[in-house]
This record gives C-alpha cells, sequence and structure tokens, in this order.
C-alpha cells in the first residue's frame, strides 16, 4: 500500500489544507493559561506518600532489610518488601536480570531495596533513613575494563557480558589493502542525563480489591500496564493506566514509566488507599537511567580517489548495573556504525558489559547520536589525510537511492541526505569560509551527517492503532496511545485525521491515553510517534470517511464521488449550495445505524533479517539529517560559544513545518549540552552532581542563532502523507557538527565528550608546549 | 499558624507551617497547579511567582515571609493584555512543547516586558535566564516574547 499517493489520490487535492502548513497547537492552550494538568496536579493533599529505599553500596549481597523502627516512626504507614510482592518481581526490559525490589543483591548505588508508605513527605524521608540495611560487601566493577577482567566476579548470572552483536559485510582485509589511507581512533562519550523539568510521578488509586489506576508520566501506557500487572500478579484488564500530560520525557519516561507507576501501585494496592509516588530531582538524577556511556575503536581506510574503502569498528557499551535497553540500543550502533555513507566492506562488533553504576536507558538519538560522534570525526580525520574538504569527501561517499546500507539493506527511495548536505554547505557558505581570530578568540566551522532507522530494528514487526469517533454534533473523537510529551505526535495525528475527513482541527478532540478505552499504539519511542502512530490515524480516518461519504451522497442526492467533505461540512462538488453540516450528517449515521467509529490499523511492510551475520532489512525507513555549526573558542578560557547552526532534514513529508523546527531546535540545544557543557560525575558509583546547580544544561543564554531549518522531503512510500520521524534524527549530526568546528577553529580534535571549557583549555595549553 | 497575603488581587488567609515554602502552600494548600515543581533548589525557574511584581522561585521563598505581599500567578493575570499577548504569540510561535516550564517562562517574560516593550534578544535571554527548558532550545520562546512586545507597542 502505497499511502503518500493514494492519499493524494483519494482527497484530490494539489495541495493539502492543513497537512504542512504551520498551523497553532490547539493542544497547548491550556498550557499556556496554566490550565494542562501533570501527574502530580491530580494528587489531592493527604495523599498517601511512597518513597523508595536505595541501597548505598554499588555491589553486595544484602544480609538483612531492618525497618522495625521505621515502623514506630508516627505517620509511617507500611514498608514493602520483596517478599511482600503478590507478582513477579521482575522489572526488566530486554533481560530478566532486573529484580522490581531487590532482597538478595544489590548491583549500584541506587538499587530499591523497599517501599515506604508514609501520610506525609516528612515522615516517608524518616523512615528511609530509619531503615537499617547490612551488607556483605562484594569487590566492584566501576568501569567496563575492570568488569570484563578475567578474574572479574560476576555481577549477574552468566557474566558481564549481557549481549553481543555483530556484522558482516563485504571482505575487510581486502578493504583496507585497497585503501592508500587508514585511520584509527579510540572514542568514548558519556552518560548524559534527561534533565527533563517535570520528575517521575504517578498517582495510583485502588478500587475495590481486584483493580488499580494509575495516573503518571509515561511513553508506552501498554508496556506500563504490563509490568504493573506482572508485579501484582493480576491480568492487564485489572489494571488501567492513564498518561498525564508529561513534562519531557526524552526516552527515560519510556524506561520509568512502568517503574514509577509500579512503585505507586503496588502500595495503593497492599495498603488499599490512593499513592502518590514522586521522584525528587535528585533522586531522578542519581539513580535512574541515562544516555549509555560508550568507547568505539574505530578504524576506516579511504582510496586516493577519497572512496571509502572498509571500516572496522569495536563497540563497547557500558550497561550500567542492568541490561534494560542495551541490546536495542547496542544493535542501533552497530547498524549505525558507518554513518550514512557507502562502505563495501564493513565488520562491527560490539558487546554491552555491566558495571555497578546507574544503567542506561532510552535517550534521544538512541545510541546513534554517540555513533555519529566517532563516524564523523573520522570522516573529518580522513579527509584530512587525503587533502580534500569533508564535505566533498562526504558527497563522494553519501548514501543515495540504489546503494546499500552496512546491513546491506537496499535503500530503493526516500534517501535525502545528499541533497541535505548541499543546502546546507550553501547556506553556510562553507566553501567561502576562512576560520578567523581575533584576540583571543577564534572561530570555526564544522559539518556533521547522521541517518536514523525509524521505529523497530532488525525487522522486528511494528505496528500501531487508533480509534476515531464521529460524535452526534459533528465533532470527532481520537484516541492513540501515542503519548504527548511536547513532541506533538498526537496533535500531528489530529491534523492527519482532519485533512482526512475535512473538519477544522479544532473539531477534532485527542483524548489522553488510557488502556480502558485507548486501542495500543505500541510505545511513544524510535520517532515512530507520528510515522506509525499517524499512518494508523490516516487508516482510521480513511475508513469512516467512507462511510461518511456514502450517507451524504443519498443526502445530497448525488454520487459519492462528487461529494467533498472541507470545513466541517459535506457538499456537492460544483454545486457548493448543496450542503450539509457534520452534524447533520452524523445524526444520519447514528439513525441509519451506520458505523459512526473505526479502529485505525497499520503495519509496518514485512522485512527479514540474519542475526548471524548483521544483514538484512534493518529499518523499514530512515531520517537523515546533516548540519552545519560555526563556534568561536576562547583560547584563554577554553570556553566555546555556538554561535550559528544551520540544520537541514530529510522529514519524507513535513506534516507541521513549526512542530519539526522546534523538535530540531530543542535538539540543537541537548546536542550543545551533550558536546560541551553536560558531565555527571561519579565517584565510587556514587552521582556527585544531581542537581541542577552543578550538573549544567543550557540556559537561554547558551542559545546559538539557529538558521531556519531546510526541510528536504523525500516521501515514504508506506506511511501517511509520506513523513518520516523526526524527533531523534534531529540531535545526532549536531554533536559532530560542533566537535568537528571546534576542531577547524583551535586545531584540536577531542576522542572524549564532552568538551568542557576546562578539558579545551588543558589541551590548548598542551597544544602549545 | 494563620496568615494572610494577596494572591492574584484576593486577599487569602490560611494556615501555614514554620517552614512550607510558597511553592507547597501554592500547590498543596491552596490549589495553584500552574506554578510547578521541578527542583525545589531555586535553579529550574518551573515555580516561578511574581512577589510584589517581581520574578522569584517560590520553592526558595518560606511562606511567612509573604504576609501581606501580593503574589501573581498566570491564573491571576488571565484577562491582562500584556500577558494575553504573551499566550497568543507563544502558541502562535510554537513556542510550547511539554508545557511545563511555560507558565514560569511567561511570568519572567512577562516582568521584562511590562518595563520594556522594545527588548534586545540578549535582555529577553537575560531575562529568561532562570527558566530552564528542556524541549524548545528556547529559540521559539525567544522570538515569541520579542514579538509579544513589538505588537503591543505598535498597538
Ligand atoms: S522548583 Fe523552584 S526553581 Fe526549581
Ligand atoms: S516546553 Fe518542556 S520544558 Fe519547556
Amino acid at each position: 500500500m502505497e499511502y503518500a499517493n493514494i492519499l493524494q489520490d483519494l482527497l484530490k487535492r494539489d495541495e493539502y489544507l492543513i497537512v504542512g502548513k504551520k498551523v497553532a497547537r490547539t493542544d497547548a492552550l491550556d498550557k499556556v493559561l496554566g490550565r494542562a494538568l501533570f501527574t502530580a496536579d491530580y494528587v489531592p493533599k493527604g495523599t498517601m506518600v511512597v518513597k523508595v529505599v536505595r541501597s548505598l553500596q554499588p555491589h553486595a549481597l544484602i544480609r538483612k532489610i531492618d525497618y522495625k523502627e521505621a515502623l514506630k516512626i508516627p505517620g509511617v504507614i507500611r514498608v514493602i518488601t520483596a517478599s511482600d510482592i503478590p507478582g513477579e518481581n521482575q522489572i526488566g526490559y530486554a533481560l530478566p536480570d532486573q529484580p522490581f525490589l531487590n532482597d538478595a543483591k544489590v548491583h549500584y548505588v541506587g538499587d530499591p531495596l523497599a517501599l515506604v508508605c508514609a501520610s506525609d513527605e516528612y515522615s516517608a524521608s524518616e523512615a528511609v533513613d530509619a531503615i537499617k540495611v547490612e551488607y556483605n560487601a562484594l569487590p566492584s566493577h566501576l568501569t567496563v575494563d575492570s568488569a570484563l577482567a578475567s578474574d572479574a566476579i560476576p555481577i549477574h548470572d552468566g557474566g558481564n557480558i549481557a549481549v553481543k552483536t555483530r556484522i558482516r559485510k563485504g571482505d575487510v582485509a581486502k578493504g583496507f589493502k585497497e585503501s592508500t589511507v587508514e585511520v584509527e581512533e579510540t572514542y568514548e562519550t558519556p552518560y548524559q542525563e534527561h534533565m527533563y523539568l517535570e520528575t517521575e510521578a504517578a498517582y495510583a488509586i485502588p478500587e475495590g480489591s481486584d483493580k488499580v489506576t494509575v495516573i503518571g508520566t509515561m511513553q508506552s501506557p501498554f508496556l506500563v500496564r504490563e509490568k504493573v500487572a506482572k508485579i501484582l500478579g493480576w491480568s492487564l484488564s485489572q489494571v488501567r493506566i492513564i498518561q498525564a500530560l508529561t513534562g519531557g520525557a526524552f526516552g527515560k519516561k519510556d524506561d520509568m514509566g512502568p517503574l514509577v507507576c509500579a512503585e505507586a501501585a503496588l502500595a495503593a494496592v497492599l495498603v488499599g488507599k490512593p499513592a502518590a509516588r514522586i521522584y525528587d530531582r535528585d533522586e531522578s538524577v542519581a539513580y535512574t537511567p541515562k544516555r549509555f556511556p560508550a568507547r568505539f575503536r574505530y578504524r576506516s581506510g579511504a582510496d586516493s580517489e577519497g572512496k571509502l574503502k572498509a571500516i572496522e569498528v569495536e563497540i563497547t557499551l557500558e550497561c550500567g548495573a542492568y541490561a534494560n535497553r542495551s541490546p536495542f540500543w547496542l544493535w542501533r550502533q552497530t547498524a549505525h556504525a558507518a554513518g550514512p555513507y557507502y562502505v563495501p566492506n564493513a565488520a562491527i562488533d560490539g558487546k554491552a558489559v555491566y558495571t555497578n553504576k546507574v544503567y542506561g536507558g532510552s535517550f534521544r538519538g538512541f545510541g546513534d547520536l554517540a555513533m555519529q560522534f566517532a563516524a564523523e570525526s573520522q570522516m573529518d580525520r580522513l579527509a584530512e589525510k587525503i587533502n580534500i574538504d569533508p564535505i566533498e569527501f562526504r558527497l563522494k561517499n553519501i548514501l543515495k537511492t540504489g546503494l546499500t546500507t552496512t546491513c546491506d539493506q537496499l535503500l530503493d527511495h526516500s534517501v535525502g541526505i545528499e541533497e541535505c548536505l548541499r543546502r546546507v554547505a550553501e547556506a553556510s557558505n562553507w566553501s567561502k569560509y576562512v576560520p578567523c581570530k581575533e584576540g583571543s578568540r577564534v572561530r570555526g566551522l564544522g559539518v556533521g551527517c547522521a541517518y536514523h532507522g525509524i521505529s523497530t530494528s532488525r525487522g522486528t514487526p511494528d505496528w500501531s492503532a487508533c480509534s476515531l469517533i464521529l460524535n452526534q454534533d459533528g465533532t470527532f473523537t481520537y484516541r492513540t496511545g501515542i503519548c504527548e510529551l511536547g513532541q506533538g505526535s498526537p496533535i500531528g495525528h489530529a491534523k492527519i485525521v482532519s485533512e482526512i475527513v475535512g473538519a477544522p482541527l479544532d473539531f477534532i478532540h485527542v483524548e489522553l491515553p488510557d488502556t480502558s478505552s485507548t486501542p495500543d499504539a505500541k510505545p511513544t519511542h524510535g520517532s515512530r510517534g507520528l510515522m506509525l502512530g499517524g499512518t494508523a490515524a490516516a487508516d482510521a480516518a480513511l475508513k469512516l470517511r467512507d462511510n461518511m461519504l456514502k450517507v451524504a451522497a443519498e443526502m445530497l442526492e448525488c454520487r459519492e464521488d462528487e461529494v467533498e467533505l472541507k470545513g466541517g461540512e459535506a457538499f456537492e462538488r460544483g454545486t457548493p449550495s448543496n450542503k450539509i453540516s457534520f452534524s447533520e450528517l452524523a445524526e444520519e449515521l447514528y439513525a441509519r445505524g451506520i458505523s459512526p467509529a473505526s479502529y485505525g490499523f497499520y503495519a509496518s511492510p514485512k522485512r527479514y533479517f540474519d542475526p548471524e551475520t548483521g544483514l538484512g532489512v534493518n529499518y523499514s525507513v530512515y531520517t537523515f539529517a546533516a548540519s552545519v555549526a560555526e563556534v568561536e573558542v576562547d583560547l584563554e578560557t577554553g570556553e566555546t560559544t555556538v554561535l550559528k547552526v544551520w540544520p537541514a532534514m530529510d522529514v519524507g513529508k513535513a506534516i507541521d513545518p513549526l512542530m519539526i523546527e522546534g523538535q530540531i531546535e530543542g535538539a540543537v540545544s541537548q546536542g550543545i549540552g551533550f558536546a560541551l557543557m553536560e558531565n555527571l560525575i561519579l565517584e565510587d558509583g556514587v552521582v556527585l552532581n544531581p542537581f541542577f546547580k552543578d550538573y549544567i544544561i543550557p540556559s537561554a543564554l547558551d542559545t546559538p542563532e539557529i538558521a531556519k531549518p531546510i526541510l528536504v522531503e523525500k516521501p515514504y512510500k508506506h506511511s501517511a502523507f509520506g513523513a518520516k520521524g523526526v524527533g531523534e534524527p534531529a540531535i545526532i549530526s549536531i554533536v559532530p557538527a560542533i566537535v568537528n568546528a571546534i576542531h577547524n577553529a583551535t586545531g584540536i580534535r577531542f576522542n572524549t565528550l564532552p568538551i568542557t571549557a576546562e578539558r579545551l583549555y588543558d589541551a590548548i595549553r598542551r597544544s602549545r608546549q | 499558624m494563620e496568615f494572610s497575603f494577596i494572591l492574584n488581587g484576593k486577599r487569602v488567609v490560611c494556615d501555614i507551617s514554620d517552614n512550607q515554602t510558597l511553592l507547597d502552600l501554592l500547590r498543596d494548600s491552596l490549589g495553584v497547579t500552574s506554578v510547578k515543581k521541578g527542583c525545589e533548589q531555586g535553579e529550574c525557574g518551573a515555580c516561578t511567582v511574581l512577589l510584589d511584581g517581581e520574578p522569584v522561585t517560590s520553592c526558595l521563598v518560606l511562606a511567612r515571609r509573604i504576609e501581606g505581599r501580593e503574589v501573581t500567578t498566570v491564573e491571576g493575570l488571565v484577562d491582562d493584555p500584556k500577558m494575553k499577548s504573551l499566550r497568543e504569540a507563544f502558541l502562535e510561535e510554537g513556542a510550547v512543547q511539554c508545557g511545563y516550564c511555560t507558565p514560569g517562562m511567561l511570568l519572567s517574560a512577562y516582568s521584562l516586558i511590562r518595563s520594556n516593550l522594545d527588548p534586545t534578544e540578549a535582555q529577553v535571554k537575560k531575562a529568561i535566564e532562570g527558566n530552564l527548558c528542556r524541549c524548545t532550545g528556547y529559540v521559539k520562546i525567544i522570538e515569541a516574547i520579542i514579538h509579544a512586545a513589538k505588537k503591543l507597542k505598535s498597538e
């Protein structure tokens, strides 16, 4: 089914009415009025408070958890430990290695041991401090090298390697033989904390003796339901999950949704009272998943013409205490290791390694961000060695329709990276740029490219569903499990529906996801929310449109193909005065017993993948991005300022350019943070800077000038209007652009992030010696 | 301890405890949920309110210190023309994503444009420096504030 064409055809429009237009978000009104409700806003005063007792040791056997004293504190209602869990004590995502409450062993500083339920914050905190845990300390592994040492003790049964990946394409030895230049380097990327403004929160309300409703922060209501039900030992239908408006997520709330909701739900069910569980800022930073740190040994070779011949990449991913998403993260890095370039020969090996530190998890750019930092640094280094312009070198190798990825996936359409790159080069006046110096300040320009497979990897089937109801008054109720996290996917769906059924956007009401009434749309991650979810929305809208057309034709006494649906009215094309309103139409549908509701479903096309070689159709489609950044470095202080960024992205089809710009600008800011500022400091496994004051994220003062994003549209055949995901790819190209610009300005190349003023200052001093 | 202050133009009498913050008083006791909690350390700006017209982080203000003083939140400025113009600009420019920082951001912006209808970009950045936003990258927020001010000036 080629959705992009079908829609164009069906709607008989040269130009869309809503899709592709900048339309103010109808869902943002409550937010500016201060009326938008987030999870904590639903919690009534006096609700029972839940807090978590955590391990203070990085690696130890638990001898005893003694909470007798805690129970004597006035206000303390109950302490819950592993033995109280009625269902399965397991919350691991990819592997069953993560107990919900630990009773045998702790794996990092912060591992949960017990839940305290109290009538107020104060007594809950007091109780947490009063609980005594006795440990038998074990040697801890605080680096991957320590965990991989031959005498390392296993953090989990089965050893310290959680998972391995591998790709073999062509003949690498031959490729390097054909190369005239070679570069081999090792890169390291750090943890990054999400630092969304709203911390994790859940409010659970028990109903009778065998039901619970949880309102919370999350990205995947149905995953949350599954995990909560498992811990309670209940069926899915006994658990109802509602996603409240969520104050930023960026991946982590996909990991934390199940945890925070299960903490509240278990307390509520065992005590029999509503329970609120809200994370403190330092708790959220110190103990919950981060961007996985990684190390890349990267060797690449090119011939004298500037053609890439071979890459050999070894990825060591640090999981931290639990595997969590590491298998998926590592696969993404493995699959995207080459960058958006054609390489005939590739050998890529990855392993994810446990350590006794806070564990990694989903974060915008999912593995690809760190990977492209390494790949794009290699590209610049190769260009330098061959003595060719970095953009020219990239263009010689860039992926195009008809070429294959490192996984040998043939790209047969929707490949816009070349255009992105050419256009940012032009916009930034790349070829004319001369790095300049003024006093102690030097300026430079750098480029970064990226590609990012949308939705699930390794050919795993992906699908999405939704429902749409035409109400009697002519308005619509739309339900999707795709969550609003700030990115605006659900409102994007509403635009697609609005375009297809011909209703103004404010006729379409998007309900908050609620597992008791919303169809499962699968998670809001992998930049799939609009592409997969939006295509299901198109399916629902097309089905309902059929019924509307049928009845409207009879009411208007004309043929179905003469009926136009527009502006909330149905009229006869050519005779617009022959018309009925959607409310009249809706009533007629109800009266005739013709369904005023539809269920939309979309499954991505079938793919194949061979786990042995790592070859196959890994992702259904890729979003491409390129950025150029100009930086200024103060040689006296080592301080870097990003002056201007020129971003471009191949988005398939821009459903809403304003929202895409917002995604890109937000990503630039997070990318600046990752490249230059954000530095989580751990000592003996303890996070030392869990607050905004010492884990610095960009403020308004760090905002560079951002040129109007260049949106390239190479439609994807199988999605509504041809759209591809944009949330994640936006951040990936900006980081290497900044790093390469710093090199252009200073001649110094960094293999480790972040490039803080201190590090840069040291490097400048060293380079002068 | 019973005390009173002016909230959004109306006198409120309430009971507070000794170490209660203004943020907790507003959210927990008075149900003013537009004031958000992001850090309780005075660093994120989500809890910004106007105290006697000046933006402050309410998580750092002890409730007992505001006896008789005037506190304003976005709820109190629903009909204010300057706030209205800011709201419209935020919507039109796409300055709102998750919306968690938005009420605090609007109040800092409001405080700026009340005294300056011709702010430079640098002045706008300075005014919202203490209001962190992790979603938007600030670009559209800055544009929205400048546009709102321009529009008000031309009226
Ligand atoms: S909650 Fe007050 S500044 Fe963050
Ligand atoms: S819009 Fe999400 S923090 Fe500002």
